[in-house]
């Protein structure tokens, strides 16, 4: 009931989806149909099913759900060694992006359970039965599990994710005292996964103009750099009723990253330093 | 990704699906106490029209305030302002909840939930002794 | 929403669309400090409420027409229809997409103001009327 760290799981579910129609504002070529179902290997003893999104661009065909039952004897613990398990044992055509697999590169964000996390930092053990494994939520797909992140990056470029400073580089560093240097914690550590910004309704509604948590919480990250000597530029720009006042701190973003760092309080941040300088 | 020369941009294909969000996105404490300080909001609107009508009753003269007087005191009149009651209630505190984060205070997710249930029970306890409360003057 | 890339616009060009308005500020400020009038103000007016739940028409005319509840149910009036019209106006804007939202928008604003207007007029005239009636 009462979560301590993003990182836990949740046990009890009183609703698991949100009670709208199944395809509620489903655009035609977004409609799920029903795939096809993989059996376990014969003799496999402990099987855990996996319901995966799957969609071929090649195919001409509607997204669809493909239902994969793992040998969990025969695979890792993490989600991530399951889908590793899928695509060398039974459906090679599974694609997904994976780099580090220890939860700090961020290419394996998708959607476990209704929420968006880390598939290599997610426990199978931990998941439903059956699991279910979509791609990270409201982004155009470009085949099975692999979203196109190009707008979400690009609004993290228009942010401007660099050192602003008018005054000329000095010889040596450009100096900040270890409290300076702690404003940025919590801030600096993010992996630019876009678990917090897929997970946000309010990017859902309004994410053409709307920037999200992620590239406010490296906004933020800028902003509380006492090196950084554009806060002027950066507060201008931020301030928008779209580009930050869409966020009505609904909370999801600090629910669900796997860093366990909080936008929400980003975002708050930059709300306060607005009024701070007259609004 | 943009200068990326396999993936070719042809404005005549077949355009991408996108994944599904609000379809399949688990609700939070989080999602679920924001919407629901939407709902009690936009509820609570059409509450202020009622107002202007009471008040309005008040001043066209006794007649008037009878008759809406016994409206709001029948049965179906009386489940929507116990509906409105709680909707009050929940957006106060959910409200008061959102000021407290303006100030930059309760971010922790400990705190968050903790707070969210807070407002749920407080909301849910001051709607029924506002409601015991009315019934015991009322006599 | 789905962004859909294209040949003639960049990435950048797409999210930095027509530019930040540089304001935004102000009404998200007077929707906090409605709120923040309104807590005392609204719990005033439920407290009363209650008082008067099985009262006569004599007996609310009689306090609705004293200055102090008159002075507060048009502060209420007032910060109530304004904490709704800022409200109204950011849930029009979140999923009204369309040219449409600039006439929904008006009509929430003007209607509020409207409605405002009528209540306190209201509540002026039981406080200066001659009797009841």
């Amino acid at each position: 009931m009462i979560v301590e760290s993003s990182d836990q799981v949740a046990r009890f579910t009183l609703l698991k989806r949100f009670p709208v129609p199944r395809n509620f504002k489903v655009t035609p070529q977004s409609r799920i149909e029903k795939g096809r179902t993989w059996p376990a290997p014969v003799g496999a003893s402990r099987v855990q099913a996996f319901e995966v999104y799957r969609y071929d661009p090649e195919s001409h065909r509607n997204p669809r759900i493909d239902i994969f039952e793992v040998d969990l004897d025969d695979c890792g613990p993490m989600v991530l060694d399951a889908l590793f398990w899928i695509k060398n044992k039974v459906d090679s055509t599974l694609a997904f992006r994976r780099s580090c697999r220890e939860g700090v590169c961020g290419s394996c964000a998708m959607n476990l359970d209704g929420t968006n996390w880390l598939a290599c930092t997610r426990f199978i053990s931990d998941m439903s039965k059956p699991a279910s494994i979509y791609p990270l939520a409201n982004l155009p797909i470009l085949k099975d599990l692999v979203p196109d992140t190009t707008h979400l990056f690009a609004q993290y470029e228009m942010i401007e994710p660099w050192l602003h400073a008018k005054t000329p580089t000095p010889e040596k560093e450009r100096l900040q005292s270890p409290e300076e240097r702690s404003q940025i914690d919590g801030y600096y550590e993010c992996i630019l996964c876009f678990c917090c910004t897929s997970g946000c309704p309010s990017h859902w509604w309004n994410g053409e103009r709307f920037l999200g948590p992620a590239a406010l919480l490296q906004a933020w990250r800028w902003l509380a750099d006492s090196r950084d000597e554009a806060k002027e530029e950066r507060l201008n720009a931020l301030e928008d009723p779209f580009r930050l006042y869409r966020c009505h701190t609904i909370l999801n973003c600090t629910r669900t990253c796997p860093k366990g760092l909080n936008p929400g309080r980003a975002i708050a941040e930059i709300k306060k330093m607005v009024i701070e300088r007259g609004g | 990704m943009d200068s990326d020369p396999t993936v070719h941009i042809d404005p005549a294909a077949r355009p991408r699906p996108l994944s599904p969000n609000i379809q399949i996105y688990r609700p939070q404490l989080t999602s679920v106490l924001s919407i629901a300080n939407r709902i009690t909001g936009v509820i609570l609107s059409l509450g202020a029209v009622g107002l202007v009508i009471w008040l309005g009753a008040a001043s066209a003269g006794p007649r008037a305030f009878g008759a809406v007087r016994g409206i709001v005191g029948s049965w179906g009149g009386q489940i929507v302002l116990a509906g409105c009651t709680f909707a009050y209630f929940l957006h106060l505190c959910g409200g008061l909840r959102h000021l407290a984060w303006d100030t930059v205070h309760g971010f922790e997710l400990r705190t968050i939930y903790i707070s969210g249930w807070a407002v749920v029970a407080a909301s849910i306890g001051l709607t029924l002794a506002a409601w015991l409360a009315s019934l015991f003057v009322a006599g | 929403m789905a962004v859909i890339r294209s040949v003639r616009r960049s990435p950048l060009a797409i999210a930095m669309g027509l530019g930040s308005a540089k304001t935004g500020a102000a009404q998200w400020w007077a929707e906090r400090v409605t709120a923040i009038a309104l807590v005392p103000l609204t719990v005033w007016f439920v407290a009363a409420i209650i008082a008067h739940s099985g009262s006569d028409y004599l007996s609310v005319i009689s306090w609705l027409r004293s200055p102090l509840t008159a002075s507060l149910m048009v502060l209420l009036l007032i910060h109530v229809f304004y904490h709704s019209a800022l409200g109204l106006q950011v849930v029009i804007e979140d999923y009204v997409h369309s040219g449409a939202r600039f006439a929904a928008v008006i009509a929430v604003r003007l209607g509020c103001f409207g409605l405002a207007v009528l209540g306190i007029v209201d509540v002026l005239r039981v406080a200066f009327g001659g009797g009841p009636g």
